[in-house]
């Protein structure tokens, strides 16, 4: 908790808001207006809200003024001017001065008469487009109306007085301006600024926008200028720590491999059973993703299907150990995402039914903007090298941890294989002073990154299109050509017809990535002994015998010689279509089409393997994900009372499809054919296919009141073809309501210190069919082609078994929200409860084999609750003409919790899970200590007594395992700064996390163990007993399964002595650029030019000894990479 | 609300948006599965196969090395926990154990589902029922036969319904033997001498007779055990092979029951195990000098069965019963699961144990003059001197197949002086394996056995 509160009083700090210079100093001569008008906004922060025709008939303006109060200083440049000007909320509002003739005359007659007039206007953007739907009402009274097609708007008929008008559009800047009605024609003009503070910016939401101001879910927005300084290639590592309740965590530091995310915590039970001999494991629960509307094909799964130096990088101390291997996400280019929202709650989710129950990512990609055509350009270079380095032993450190293994078991190394107990060639026959640094030749090179991206992108605000192209190529630490590739073209076109009714959107992404690897092997290769004899021959060929002693399982560089092609083929398009029918209705429907296709070939050369024990082999596969999804709506907004009333109703079609193919050939006469299939002489092959079909009809409807109340209910009904006949519809729906209690107008008084103020909360409930098509019905296959025929008979085998009854898992959420705005909203804050419980849930049941498979698909009726934290700071600091400093927080806090599960005790999950502990609760011995006198390992049984030997199993079931701690992540977060001044700009992000997690003995004794023919850890030295009355951290050496120490050793990772504080601070990105001045891209006839400097895991601050705290427990997968990146970027 | 409401009634019609094809392309329903006898045949074809080192009836030598270890025949050379079963240190961790345990309960069920899809199956003819019905028995008797000699009592399970089987606790050793014995009985009654298919594959009358004699001799039932292991010596249809290599072929004269390899790529998984790949090799297994010291001289069993290897000048002795690690090589090599020599012993040893000595080691000697080796020695009126040559000629003649010699050394109660002579670490206790861990966790009706 220290370094939370050293955060948190870090965070405060920097709010010590310097107050708005409103003196200002101008000298020009005959300068036009914008110019004027540009200049005081830079010294002053006010903003100017005009038009273009407005301020078409301006003179220009002669002034000197040095250090003059604003008021005065406007006073002087509209002297003579056809224009007024109002000061309204640090905006300075510009009118046109008089009417016409027609309209002062009928206007005056009015005046006279106190006739009601019309008040009337229009809500442009700054570059003078309409706004449409923007609204605008009159304070204290019960109006409120929306500009229409063109942006007008207008009250009839309103008495002569003074007014405060507000006008506000999601994404801009809120206006109040009071005007006089004095019965003369006027024509307002506003113009609203794009939101620069975060309450008011727009964000995606599930079929929308919103913005914080008037939202009452859960949404946290990661944006381009976030992710764009973070040289990553998988967007997905750009979102770490970034959010609050998002936790994202790195497999390993190969290129392309997976990233795992979740949101708000761990809902679901069911337990993986791979194959009925492993031990279940605990499944990790992760968001639907949604790229431009379209819900992502393959989701967050891995696209590979073999096995590769990626998949070997298993992280055995992290969440769920199947989870190494790609990632489709890095198909798509970071910098083509203009935001991610992600979608928390019940009513932030909900509309997504089924689909949200884990929480959803929004990933929107860039549009066209309206404008002069814009190329933009960037380049940069990476340099990547291992983050965390393990030290491991040298040679003579290792030959005697070797020596010290035989003599503490009282044994004699031999150089004959017949005495398997005493067999130790690394001590008897390799060299003995041969050295190598197996972690320097497997991963120690410096590797680079290359990344190219180059947008085109303009047109007029009815058409726009953005075409974006990208590169990156990542080099793994490996030694050899491994590499992954990403070719990227991303395209956006928006057109609106003349009237504004008809809008349409196209975009497009097709990317393709390759990664080049190797066969299983590599990293964990780093525990080879070092004294092992050269494996290459000086031919470059591999060797397979020394002196006798067979090399084949030590073959390292076998593996690199095994290439794995991987390619991937992402293609998304998106097209969404709207017409409005009449002003508040439109009709409107989104059209997704999401491809995600990976091939690969492997293969098993003769160069690779042992000439005398050849057999050629090449894999081929094919992977596919498809979705379709289409999804009509109709919306309406009506004004009701002092109210805006929205609606939306929609329906969902969604078929997803995976099919995959995987052939082997083996016995190939030549490598030169292992290119194809056909000179296989044995072929098998296999197949697989999954259908998913989703419909659901939906509504949202959304009343905000006087700019105040906000209240938002979502329904829907979902039906889904995983279950059986009769159960595949489920009702879903939530309530949302919010009070902007900065409304009032107590608040309004002080409004200096407080700008903004929200209650929000919302409570829903949401479904969840995350199975596979069919396992309602028993089911027969027939084994794969590998499997001969039984005398010409296909074999046939039941695949699951039958239960017809499971039906959806539910999920209630409750959220509750708290918004505050300090100093004109340039301190937000924000603070969150919620609390998740699901129950029935889904689970594929672990069973004891006895019954035949080792899961049957069913519910369960367990609830798990996941409650929780959230606090997220966003603060602009200083804000002056030349330096800007602004940070943002956030840390979270969750609690996950099985409560309620009836007859756990005789369930299968009796020694998984245990009530009223995290799901992630771990079952092992409690660790005493090494006994001084016996050297051993000494645990305490459940009855307490002492044993090196405790017996197996939890304590229900006779043993000594009982409850030892749990991996929940405790807290965790980010704190970024970004300060700019002039033309620098530095941002630092550190990311934060603490949790309970395996340490570096955990591998230490799971694997080879300590005293075994491999390498180990320098930490180890010096560290285990060796002689009675010793006190030391480990125990005695042993150098065979014989050996007595194998008991205790085996026990210990079982056990609570492997586990410890698992808490850092990384510095996860340091990113500085420079802006070139304006005076040299004159002269060089470009329009922007930067370059910068990105840095990517540079730092980390832990405890954690060793490996890296983000993969514990796993000190041989492939580490976490720290990148330095240098590039350009320019703009034409 | 009433706009929701009008959206869900909308919705609850649409059934056919998310309507699928009635079963997977790769699945059919279990209704499809037994349409038929030609379909019938596929699942019971998929019982006789192999899958992934789901062996049928421990096709994939896990049952021959672990034994071997536990026994005196096997050492490991290699660091892993196999090492555990040679020193008694096994743990209810240890994978191997898991395989032992899994893959025959993962089989039994397939067995069960195809007595349940034939039983009073209106689409198939009552022969082709009683047929595959005894087949199936045959089949679940092996497989209670090896897990109740390697665990003790095991769960009883006759049902694929999951709902009666997750929850069951052990039942008695006893118990296991009257389901083995009612099986093959009733399997007895249902066979006819003629074997259903090609070969040896599927089992016959006298298959089920030739466990039925095991299955008695194990139970100390020595005048059945010596009637129905005489019945299949006295058939006619099977005869000794005179030359040790052709024992273990296909189409060998001797089998009572053989499997094709039906691996692939590779042979009989034995040879994958314990035959080098290449010369100098490393080995996985090495036959113990205990095993390899009770040859005699001039048993030719020892120059055709054992292989031998030099590494570092160290000659290294394995297993070769089976010699093809590829499935090309010719002459084919099926799995053996009975055969006529073991047949011979059984008869010796109930013959033996009934006091009719000279019949025994008449039988002793069949073996032994197929070995090149000379009329047992043993004293013929002393029926300790002529159990102790029956047991002797089981463990040469029989080693390294089916866990026969770790059986025979505890249902004799002679492990303990024996392999304590041998090795340290045995007890009583290591007489059975543990019950793995994780099927404790998931059944907490099943209790482990002592000293784990």
């Amino acid at each position: 908790m220290k370094l939370t509160t050293l955060m948190l009083f870090l965070a405060f700090m920097q709010v010590s808001a310097g107050t708005l210079a409103q003196k200002v100093t101008l000298s020009e001569r005959n300068a036009s207006l914008t110019t004027i008008f540009e200049q005081i906004r830079n010294q002053t922060g006010y903003d100017f809200a005009y038009t273009t025709s407005t301020i078409k008939a301006a003179k220009p303006v002669t002034i000197d003024v040095k250090n003059e109060d604003l008021k005065e200083v406007l006073d002087k440049i509209f002297v003579g001017q056809p224009l007024s000007y109002t000061i309204q909320n640090k905006s300075v509002v510009v009118s046109i001065k008089e009417a016409s003739l027609f309209g002062q005359l009928s206007a005056m007659v009015k005046g006279a008469l106190n006739i009601p007039t019309e008040i009337d206007g229009t809500v442009t953007d700054t570059l003078g487009h309409p706004l449409v739907g923007a609204s605008v009402s009159i304070k204290g009274k019960n109006l409120i109306t929306q500009t229409d097609s063109k942006g007008n708007f207008s009250f009839p008929n309103m008495p002569q007085g003074n007014y405060t008008l507000v006008v506000s559009y999601i994404g801009y800047e809120k206006l109040e301006v009071d005007i006089t009605n004095t019965g003369k024609y006027e024509h307002l003009a506003f113009v609203l600024r794009l939101a620069t503070s975060q309450l008011d910016q727009v964000r995606v939401i599930a079929y929308g926008t919103d913005s914080r101001r008037f939202s009452v879910g859960s949404v946290s927005t990661v944006t381009a200028t976030d992710i764009e300084k973070q040289p990553v290639s998988n967007p997905l590592l750009a979102l770490q720590g970034q959010a609050p309740g998002l936790n994202v965590t790195a497999t390993s530091g190969i290129p392309g491999s997976q990233v795992l995310v979740q949101v708000r915590g761990q809902n679901s039970l069911y337990l993986h059973q791979d194959n009925q001999y492993s031990n279940p494991t605990k499944p990790l629960d992760q968001p639907l993703f949604i790229v431009d509307g379209v819900p992502f094909a393959a989701q967050n799964i891995n696209v590979n299907q073999f096995a590769s130096l990626v998949t070997a990088q298993s992280n055995s101390g992290g969440i769920n150990p199947t989870s190494a291997g790609i990632s489709p996400f890095g198909n798509i280019d970071p910098a083509d995402i203009e935001s991610i929202s992600i979608l928390k709650d019940a009513d932030a989710t909900s509309i997504y039914g089924t689909q949200g129950s884990n929480g959803v990512i929004l990933i929107t990609t860039k549009k066209g903007k309206p404008g002069a055509t814009t190329f933009d350009l960037n380049v940069n270079t990476g340099f990547n090298s291992v983050g965390r380095p393990v030290q491991l032993l040298n040679t003579q450190q290792y030959l005697q941890l070797r020596k010290d293994a035989y003599a503490a078991d009282g044994a004699t190394p031999t150089n004959d294989p017949n005495n398997y107990l005493g067999y130790a060639p690394d001590l008897t026959i390799f060299d003995q002073n041969k050295y190598t640094d197996w972690q320097k030749v497997i991963y120690g090179q410096n590797t680079t990154n290359t990344d190219v991206h180059g947008s085109l992108s303009g047109g007029n605000a009815a058409n726009t299109f953005l075409i974006s192209t990208g590169y990156n190529r990542s080099t793994y630490n490996y030694p050899g050509d491994f590499a992954d590739q990403r070719y990227t073209l991303h395209s956006n076109m928006h057109h609106s017809s003349q009237d504004y009714r008809l809008s349409a959107d196209l975009t497009t992404d097709f990317g393709y990535d390759q990664n080049n690897s190797a066969g299983y092997g590599g990293a964990q290769d780093v525990v080879l002994a070092p004294n092992l004899p050269d494996l290459f021959g000086p031919s470059g060929n591999l060797l397979w015998n020394y002196k006798g002693v067979d090399l084949t399982s030590y073959n390292f560089y076998s593996s690199l010689k095994q290439p794995t092609d991987l390619e991937n083929y992402n293609f998304n398009t998106a097209f969404h279509i709207s017409y409005k029918l009449f002003d508040g209705l439109s009709i409107g429907a989104t059209l997704g089409y999401n491809r995600n296709a990976t091939d690969e070939h492997s293969i098993d050369p003769g160069v690779a393997q042992n000439p005398a024990y050849l057999n050629r082999q090449a894999n081929f596969s094919a992977n596919t994900f498809q979705t379709i999804n289409i999804e009509p709506q109709i919306n309406y907004d009506k004004n009701i009372g002092k109210g805006i009333f929205s609606a939306l109703i929609g329906s969902t079609y969604k078929k997803n499809t995976n099919n995959s193919t995987y052939t082997t050939g083996q016995g190939y006469s030549n490598d030169n054919f292992l290119g194809s299939i056909n000179s296989a002489p044995i072929v098998s092959a296999l197949d697989g296919y999954n259908i998913y079909k989703y419909s659901a009809g939906f509504a949202r409807l959304n009343y905000i009141y006087d700019s105040e109340f906000i209240i938002n209910l979502t329904g829907r009904r979902d039906g889904s073809s995983n279950f059986g006949p009769g159960r595949q519809f489920g009702n879903f729906g939530s309530v949302g309501a919010g009070w902007i209690f900065s409304e009032q107008k107590l608040f309004k008084k002080s409004s200096c210190i407080l700008s903004y103020g929200k209650l929000s909360g919302s409570y829903g409930t949401s479904g969840s069919d995350g199975i596979k098509a069919y396992q309602y019905q028993a089911l027969y296959a027939s084994f794969p082609t590998y499997v001969p025929n039984f005398q010409g008979i296909r074999p046939g085998y039941p695949t699951n078994l039958y239960n017809p009854d499971y039906s959806w898992a539910t999920k209630k959420s409750l959220n509750i929200a708290l918004d505050l705005g300090f100093f004109n909203n340039r301190l937000l804050l924000n603070a969150t409860y919620y609390r998740d419980q699901e129950n029935n849930q889904l689970v594929n049941y672990p069973l004891p084999i006895q019954s035949g498979f080792a899961t049957v698909l069913g519910n369960l009726d367990a609830t798990v609750q996941n409650q929780g934290f959230e606090f997220a700071i966003n603060s602009t600091n200083i804000k002056s003409k030349d330096f800007t400093w602004k940070t943002n927080f956030n840390i979270s806090f969750n609690r996950n919790k099985l409560i309620a599960f009836p007859n756990l005790v005789n369930s299968s999950y009796a020694s998984v899970y245990q009530i009223g502990q995290p799901t992630s609760i771990i079952y092992g011995y409690r660790y005493k200590d090494v006994n001084p006198q016996t050297g051993l390992f000494e645990f305490y049984t459940k009855n307490g007594a002492i044993s090196s030997n405790p017996a197996y199993g939890p304590a229900a079931t006779g043993g000594d395992e009982v409850p030892i701690g749990n991996l929940e992540i405790k807290y965790a977060g980010g704190l970024g700064n970004i300060f700019t001044y002039k033309q620098f700009s530095l941002y630092v992000f550190c990311q934060f996390s603490s949790r309970n997690a395996p340490n570096y003995l955990a591998e230490v004794y799971t694997g080879n163990q300590l005293g075994f023919a491999y390498n180990q850890p320098s930490a180890v030295l010096n560290n285990y007993w060796k002689a009675p009355g010793d006190i030391a951290p480990l125990q005695r050496l042993a150098s065979s399964y014989g050996s007595v120490a194998i008991g205790p050793a085996l026990r210990f990772p079982q056990s609570s002595g492997v586990y410890g504080d698992d808490t850092y601070l990384r510095i996860k990105t340091v990113s500085l650029s420079y802006q070139l001045p304006d005076a040299l891209l004159k002269k060089m006839r470009i329009k922007g030019a930067s370059i910068f400097m990105n840095g990517q895991n540079l730092l980390t601050f832990t405890d954690y000894k060793v490996g890296d705290p983000e993969t514990p427990g796993a000190f041989t997968s492939f580490p976490i990479q720290r990148i330095v990146a240098f590039g350009l970027n320019l703009k034409f | 609300m009433t706009v929701f409401l009008l959206v869900a009634v909308l919705f609850a019609s649409c059934k056919k948006f998310i309507e699928i094809p009635a079963n997977p392309p790769s699945s059919i329903t279990q209704k499809q599965q037994f349409a038929d006898s030609s379909t019938t045949i596929s699942a019971v074809a998929g019982v006789y196969t192999y899958f992934s080192g789901n062996g049928f009836a421990y096709s994939d030598a896990a049952l021959t090395y672990t034994t071997g270890l536990s026994a005196d025949e096997l050492l490991y050379a290699q660091s892993t926990d196999f090492q555990q079963f040679y020193n008694y240190s096994l743990t209810p961790l240890n994978s191997a154990v898991n395989n032992l345990w899994s893959y025959p309960y993962q089989s039994v069920y397939e067995v069960n589902a195809v007595l349940n899809g034939v039983n009073n199956n209106s689409g198939l003819s009552t022969g082709f029922q009683k047929q595959i019905t005894g087949e199936m028995e045959v089949v679940r008797a092996l497989y209670y036969f090896n897990m109740v000699n390697l665990f003790g009592g095991v769960p009883l399970v006759t049902s694929t319904s999951y709902s009666a089987t997750d929850r069951l606790p052990r039942a008695t050793t006893d118990v296991i033997y009257k389901q083995m014995l009612a099986d093959l009985t009733d399997a007895r009654k249902k066979l006819t001498a003629a074997y259903p298919s090609a070969g040896r594959a599927r089992p016959n009358l006298y298959t089920a007779l030739a466990l039925l004699a095991k299955v008695n001799l194990y139970d100390g039932k020595w005048q059945s055990a010596y009637n129905e292991a005489d019945s299949v010596i006295q058939s006619g249809n099977y005869t000794l092979e005179s030359n040790l290599n052709n024992v273990f072929l296909d189409g060998s004269n001797e089998a009572i029951w053989q499997l094709p390899a039906n691996q692939g790529y590779y042979g009989v998984a034995d040879a994958q195990y314990f035959v080098p790949g290449y010369p100098g090799a490393n080995l996985n297994f090495l036959l113990t000098a205990p095993l390899l010291n009770a040859f005699e001289a001039g048993d030719e069993r020892l120059q055709n069965w054992v292989g031998s290897s030099v590494v570092n000048g160290n000659t290294l002795y394995y297993p070769y019963k089976y010699k093809n690690v590829s499935a090309s090589t010719t002459p084919t090599e099926d799995q053996m699961i009975l055969r006529l020599g073991e047949l011979y012993l059984i008869r010796a040893e109930a013959a033996a144990h009934l006091n009719n000595l000279a019949q025994a080691l008449a039988d002793v000697n069949v073996i032994r003059a197929r070995a090149g080796l000379a009329a047992s020695t043993a004293d013929v009126a002393s029926q300790t001197a002529v159990l102790a040559a029956v047991m002797h000629e089981r463990q040469v003649e029989l080693f390294c197949e089916w866990g026969n010699r770790w059986f025979d050394l505890k249902r004799t109660g002679t492990a303990a002086a024996v392999l304590g002579a041998e090795k340290t670490g045995y007890s009583a206790n290591a007489a059975l394996y543990p019950v793995p861990q994780s099927q404790i966790l998931l059944d907490n009706l099943l209790t482990q056995n002592p000293g784990y």
